[in-house]
């Protein structure tokens, strides 16, 4: 475990290394992201300033969830994105051979190889925009709510993370990769609304596919909800089962997948 | 030796119908090339539905909740009812199926950047020729083949639409040629901002920070009617609204009879301007040009 963690370490401060190599590109990469956010913020004024609830979250609860989306979004690309990306990648390439050479468990050389650290200043920006918004809805400070919270979104944030590892392990039968990044944005559409936009007539389905099948809107849904609105004992048992589950499946799948895996070229 | 011999045995000078028929081949070989990929064209179209769905439903809760209007009247957010909300969302889908012009802008400073660009100044060929034929023909093949599958999407919304009043004949006729200009608008654009890696090579990160601003500014997120008083009439300054906003607005009635010709001249001469500036900076361009690699 202490290796695991020694490795991490080393990752990471030879991300950080690269990036300041290219320090101006950095900058304007951390700059994309902050106008991003702005935008998501202006859309969310522009919206309340014609309604005060969407699906029952008011003003204040709404920015919540929406600060702990952003800051979700921010850990999967720090730390998985660009690792998916890359596995397709040496799927296609071959190079995956010097992955599975290596003593060390796979799916954590895989999933955790490289730090995406200009993602990295959208986490506390989240954070900034999440405590803004329990600042401006009165809250008053609970360690127990805090602590069930933080928990929560750690849970969210692996169902997330379980999923990309399946979808990136499909990369080994389709080869293909370009469309990955897509599919996976297309997924995260899921995750970054209210569950109560999905629960009317035809929606209806789309809900429940997406909260017991494929459990995705699950994944801030539950903590954003648990944290600023009602505590739904139910909701918090589904999540922490799901997680559980898919973790579990995830790693199953992608061993799967590598034993599927055919090296490339010579 | 006859006289039409002699004129045989020279080089053939350039007709003017020569040049024409040269691009018109460059758009028919590349409507092939796009044909041939059709099923990915599908399967693309279909996936870009579901964030499309899910904006409709965040848009269907917040009109939900949002205060009741006086009595017999329709809820609207300046002006817009959810119908028009929903409409709107898709006619700028179509907007940008004129307008946007994935890689034009990053392959033009590629060209530049790896001295490819040397293939159009030692072939009489002009670089901004040949991509506005090359890019024609995208747009030609992505519009034929994505009917099918709007058809399909406007169909499953159509009981959204109610309250949408479809256009009569001289809007709609205002529509197509916003469109196209909206096509003109976003080629030029696109080809300024590649340009532009005359100057900086690199300029991918440049890129993205202007593809941000653009959906924003272009009004793709929602309508830029929605925004506070300067800015609204700040955006509707700015030629980036003819990208998106300006043609579904026409189609919808935003845009009031007596300002559909002005509103096309505008455009028009946005597209004409970006025209100049792209012709402006390509030559300034090559004259700093060095023509890297072998």
């Amino acid at each position: 475990m202490r290796r695991y963690f020694r490795l991490l370490s080393a990752f990471s401060r030879f991300c950080l290394a690269n990036e300041m190599a290219f320090r101006g590109n950095f900058i304007m990469k951390v700059l994309v992201e902050v106008l991003w956010l702005g935008i998501l913020l202006i859309f969310y004024q522009t919206l309340f300033r014609y309604t005060s609830q969407v699906g029952g979250w008011d003003a204040h609860q709404y920015l919540f969830f929406l600060g702990c989306y952003y800051t979700l979004e921010g850990l999967i690309e720090t730390l998985f994105l660009e690792n998916a990306i890359d596995f397709a990648d040496n799927v296609r390439t071959g190079n995956l051979d010097f992955y599975l050479l290596k003593p060390i468990d796979e799916q954590f050389l895989v999933s955790l190889r490289k730090i995406d650290w200009s993602t990295a200043t959208k986490i506390p920006l989240g954070w900034a925009i999440m405590a803004f918004a329990l600042i401006g809805m009165g809250w008053r400070f609970d360690l127990g709510r805090l602590g069930g919270f933080v928990l929560l979104f750690a849970c969210g944030a692996a169902l997330a993370y379980s999923f990309l590892l399946i979808l990136s392990s499909l990369s080994v039968w389709l080869v293909r990769n370009e469309n990955l990044m897509e599919w996976w944005w297309l997924f995260t559409t899921l995750m970054r609304y209210p569950r109560e936009n999905y629960l009317r007539g035809w929606a209806y389905p789309i809900y429940f596919a997406c909260w017991y099948i494929v459990p995705v809107l699950l994944v801030t849904n539950v903590p954003a909800q648990s944290m600023v609105r009602v505590l739904e004992p139910w909701s918090v048992a589904l999540l922490i089962a799901a997680t559980a589950v898919m973790l579990y499946l995830s790693r199953r799948f992608f061993f799967y997948a590598l034993r599927s895996y055919s090296s490339a070229s010579s | 030796m006859t006289e039409t011999a002699v004129s045989e045995a020279l080089p053939r000078r350039a007709t003017a119908w020569g040049v024409v028929r040269k691009y018109i081949n460059i758009y028919r070989v590349s409507l092939m090339e796009r044909m041939a990929y059709r099923g990915d064209f599908l399967l693309a179209t279909f996936l870009r539905f579901l964030p499309l769905v899910t904006t409709i439903l965040l848009w269907r809760a917040a009109y939900d909740w949002a205060p009741e209007p006086k009595a017999g009247e329709v809820k609207r957010f300046q002006g817009f009812t959810f119908g028009e909300m929903v409409a709107y969302l898709m006619l700028v889908h179509i907007s940008r199926m004129f307008s946007s012009m994935p890689g034009l802008a990053g392959g033009i400073a590629r060209d530049v950047r790896e001295g490819t660009l040397k293939k159009y100044l030692i072939q009489p060929l002009d670089l901004i020729g040949y991509l506005l034929s090359y890019r024609a023909a995208h747009k030609t093949a992505y519009i034929v083949t994505s009917v099918i599958p709007y058809a399909i999407l406007f169909a499953v919304f159509v009981a959204f639409l109610q309250d949408v009043h479809a256009p009569d004949a001289v809007r709609a006729v205002a529509y197509v040629v916003s469109l196209l200009l909206a096509f003109g608008v976003g080629f030029y654009f696109e080809t300024c901002v590649g340009l532009v890696g005359f100057w900086f090579l690199e300029i991918t990160s440049f890129l993205y920070v202007v593809n941000t601003v653009n959906f924003f500014v272009s009004g793709q997120l929602f309508p830029i009617d929605l925004l506070p008083s300067p800015w609204r009439e700040i955006f509707r300054m700015l030629p980036f609204q003819y990208m998106a906003y300006f043609p579904a607005a026409v189609v919808l009635g935003k845009v009031p009879t007596n300002e559909l010709l002005p509103g096309l001249l505008i455009e028009a001469a946005w597209a004409a301007a970006l025209a100049v500036l792209a012709r402006l900076l390509y030559a300034r361009g090559l004259r700093r040009y060095s023509a890297f690699g072998g």
